[in-house]
């Protein structure tokens, strides 16, 4: 009886992750590979096309491939770049300085933006016309960009952009900064080491596995970039930053070849699934887990 | 105890009257997209509508605009079938939705109501011989100016007779003029300094709407006649497009390059700039004037200049009722409403629509009822209004269309745009490119 009503109660508190993972996660996901083998433009019924929409995707679609150059560069690049400014955020912050408090509040506010909101900031910020950094520039002497207008700069227009709200990365690195045992470091220094050695014998495979976590979590987000590319450029100029989930919300949305959408979705996944068993294998040779037998 | 018991039936019958009357309103939704004034303008026509007509509810809804954002949310409210009443239509997608039986068949109605010719012949939209739908206005591609920023920089005011325009070149000098950098230098002069200009002498929109009357009066076009093949590598398509182009990087009479897609988010509104005078001209839609009417300064209006002959293009969204809707006779009473110059006066006089209906154009009183008033400048009735003589639809019977033109022909132009490629080298790519996606599948009709 005992047992019974343990069993009960058991699924009752898993039930609301049971009924999310299966009703809104592998549920859609099913729907969208079945999807993917028909075409299907949403006002009329679906036909079956077996495995066209692959064939097409990878022989037929040429700016298949400029979204998947468009994406892999702005992840390759931003992601590092956002861990790197992250982690000497979170080292700065991780000081004795009086109002420290202070500085990590506005160190995180960005984060809390809405993204609507940042974006039509940063367009403005972005104007070649009459926006602050061409100003800036201009007062310093220096040319003055195109930022997002040009097919050149767009993209590092973006990357510097993700730049700013790593608010939420900061404080994750913060966080493992503290929970650094401070015998280790001080046996550092009683050694005798310098603040690089305390760095790479001490805090970095301490950090190590938040630095993971980061790594994996910014590249999933990376590859699945789409709100900055669809409201400031819709993929322009010349489709120099079509992501590959802008790529995928057009051919579904405006061009109505929902089934096309789908096997790119399906594509998608692939890919991450891919890139991020990379990082798994990856990380036995570099993270370091206390509590592990080496 | 009597007493109570009479209070409560008599409280149950006023509530059931109540209900009663109330069940009897028929509520239809009307879905439009727009400016805030256009939002404001619209939803009062609705109040009228409702006014004129007791029982029947309207509730306004209103959408962003952005074609392509209108489509999606189309899409997916016929998917959850919460699909509204009547109300605009993308004209870019309407016929592949004509052609999967979306739209209401107005034909009897229209037979009905006898009100096939009082309005303009190209109003109506026609699907294998079926009205499913009416354009919502007939709009116009218009020059608009400052008449103080010209007064200052000495250049007379353009002519407003749209068959004696100024020819492009005139055109193009009077905007090199009109550009001043900060020290006020003109483009052309020693000295000048692209980086830092004032005042721009013109801001012409280039998103495909507007590129029409441009490509037309060159003698150019886009599709053919069939649709079958494109027109794109033609000479006199290429020179409207460079001419389009040289403003920018060669004559730099406009500034930096604007989204082909047409996309305000973000970007300065030229209205702004032409008010505060950092641009001298502004050419877009008739329906700028809705906003310009807001705006204190004096507006000029001029006629298109001239290529090779004078054109002009008619673009306008569409009015459509939708098959799901339940109530089919009332949504078409709120659609002749919409479409009665007469019954929604101030959408035409406030500036944001051009009527459809042939009288309007023709008849003195009912030209004066929309044309006599601050919104509209002196000059546009022929400057505008007359040209839409030579006014030609924006071609949408054409399959796949808006895949052509987004994925292979705007990435193109972007180039040209951007000054990294010449008009005709991109325009040849382009034209390549399409012929070889197999998207080229001919007309609706």
């Amino acid at each position: 009886m005992h047992c019974k009503k343990e069993t009960l109660w058991g699924w009752i508190l898993v039930s609301p992750l049971a009924l999310g993972l299966t009703v809104w996660v592998a549920f859609p996901l099913g729907v969208a590979i079945s999807t993917s083998l028909f075409k299907w433009n949403m006002i009329s019924k679906p036909i079956f096309v077996g495995l066209q929409n692959y064939s097409f995707m990878l022989f037929g679609d040429h700016l298949f491939w400029q979204a998947l150059k468009v994406t892999l560069v702005f992840t390759l690049t931003s992601v590092p770049l956002q861990m790197l400014l992250a982690f000497a955020a979170a080292l700065l912050l991780n000081t004795q300085v009086r109002g420290m408090g202070v500085f990590r509040t506005i160190f995180y506010l960005p984060a809390l933006i809405p993204i609507m909101v940042s974006t039509a900031l940063w367009m403005f910020l972005y104007n070649p016309q009459y926006g602050l950094f061409n100003l800036i520039l201009d007062n310093l002497g220096l040319p003055t960009l195109q930022w997002l207008l040009d097919s050149a700069t767009v993209i590092p227009s973006l990357i510097i952009m993700s730049l700013w709200s790593i608010g939420n990365v900061v404080i994750i690195f913060l966080a493992g900064l503290q929970g650094i045992p401070k015998e280790l470091e001080e046996a550092c220094i009683i050694d005798g080491g310098n603040y690089w050695q305390r760095m790479r014998a001490v805090i970095l495979p301490q950090m190590s596995p938040i630095i993971f976590y980061n790594l994996v979590m910014g590249i999933i987000g990376g590859l699945q970039t789409f709100t900055q590319p669809y409201i400031m450029t819709n993929g322009g100029p010349s489709n120099a930053s079509l992501t590959l989930m802008l790529h995928l919300y057009k051919q579904a949305f405006n061009f109505s070849k929902m089934g096309y959408a789908n096997a790119l979705a399906v594509v998608l996944l692939l890919m991450t699934i891919a890139v991020s068993l990379l990082v798994f294998r990856s990380s036995r040779s570099w993270v370091y887990y206390e509590g592990d037998r080496k | 105890m009597r007493r109570t018991a009479l209070a409560i039936c008599t409280a149950l019958l006023a509530i059931g009257m109540a209900t009663g009357i109330y069940a009897e309103n028929v509520k239809l939704t009307f879905m439009f997209w727009g400016s805030p004034a256009e939002k404001d303008a619209i939803t009062k026509a609705c109040k009228d509508f409702e006014g004129a007509n007791p029982g029947i509810e309207v509730t306004p809804l209103y959408a962003v605009y952005s074609g392509a954002e209108y489509d999606a949310k189309m899409k997916a409210m016929s998917e959850s079938d919460t699909l509204p009443d009547c109300g605009y239509f993308a004209s870019e997608t309407i016929y592949s939705y004509a052609a999967n039986d979306f739209f209401l068949d107005l034909t009897p109605y229209v037979k009905a109501d006898n009100m096939e010719k009082d309005y303009l012949p190209q109003a109506w939209i026609k699907f294998k011989g079926k009205i499913i739908g009416a354009y919502t206005a007939a709009e116009a591609e218009v020059m608009y100016y400052n008449k103080d920023t010209l007064t200052k920089a000495g250049v007379p005011l353009p002519p407003t007779d749209y068959k004696k325009a100024w020819t492009w070149d005139e055109a193009v000098k009077y905007w090199t003029k009109l550009t001043v950098d900060t020290k006020g230098k003109h483009p052309g002069e020693s000295g000048f300094d692209p980086k830092h200009i004032a005042c721009f002498g013109v801001n012409h929109e280039v998103w495909t709407g507007m590129l029409w009357p441009r490509l037309w009066g060159n003698g150019g076009d886009i599709f053919t006649a069939d649709a079958k093949d494109v027109l794109i590598d033609k000479p006199e398509t290429i020179k409207a497009i460079q001419q389009l182009a040289d403003l920018r990087n060669k004559y730099m009479v406009m500034s930096s390059p604007g989204l082909t897609e047409y996309n305000s988010t973000g970007k300065t509104d030229p209205k702004v700039l032409l008010q505060n005078g950092q641009i001298a001209f502004y050419v877009s839609g008739a329906w700028e004037l809705l906003d310009f009417a807001k705006m204190d300064f004096p507006l000029g209006v001029g006629a298109l200049p001239i290529s090779k002959k004078p054109a002009q293009v008619y673009i306008s969204g569409v009015n459509v009722v939708f098959n799901k809707t339940k109530h089919p006779a009332e949504a078409w009473k709120l659609q002749k409403w919409m479409m009665d110059p007469s019954k929604t006066t101030e959408l035409y006089s406030g500036g944001l629509w051009m009527p459809t209906k042939s009288s309007w154009y023709t008849d003195k009183a009912d030209l004066a009822k929309w044309l006599e008033n601050p919104a509209h400048p002196k000059g546009f009735k022929e400057a505008v209004v007359d040209s839409m003589a030579v006014a030609r639809n924006e071609p949408l019977n054409i399959k796949n269309s808006n895949q052509i033109i987004s994925e292979y022909l705007n990435p193109e132009l972007d180039k040209v745009w951007q000054g990294k490629d010449t008009a005709e080298n991109a325009m040849k790519r382009a034209a390549a490119a399409i012929r070889k996606s197999g998207l080229l599948q001919g007309l609706w009709n």
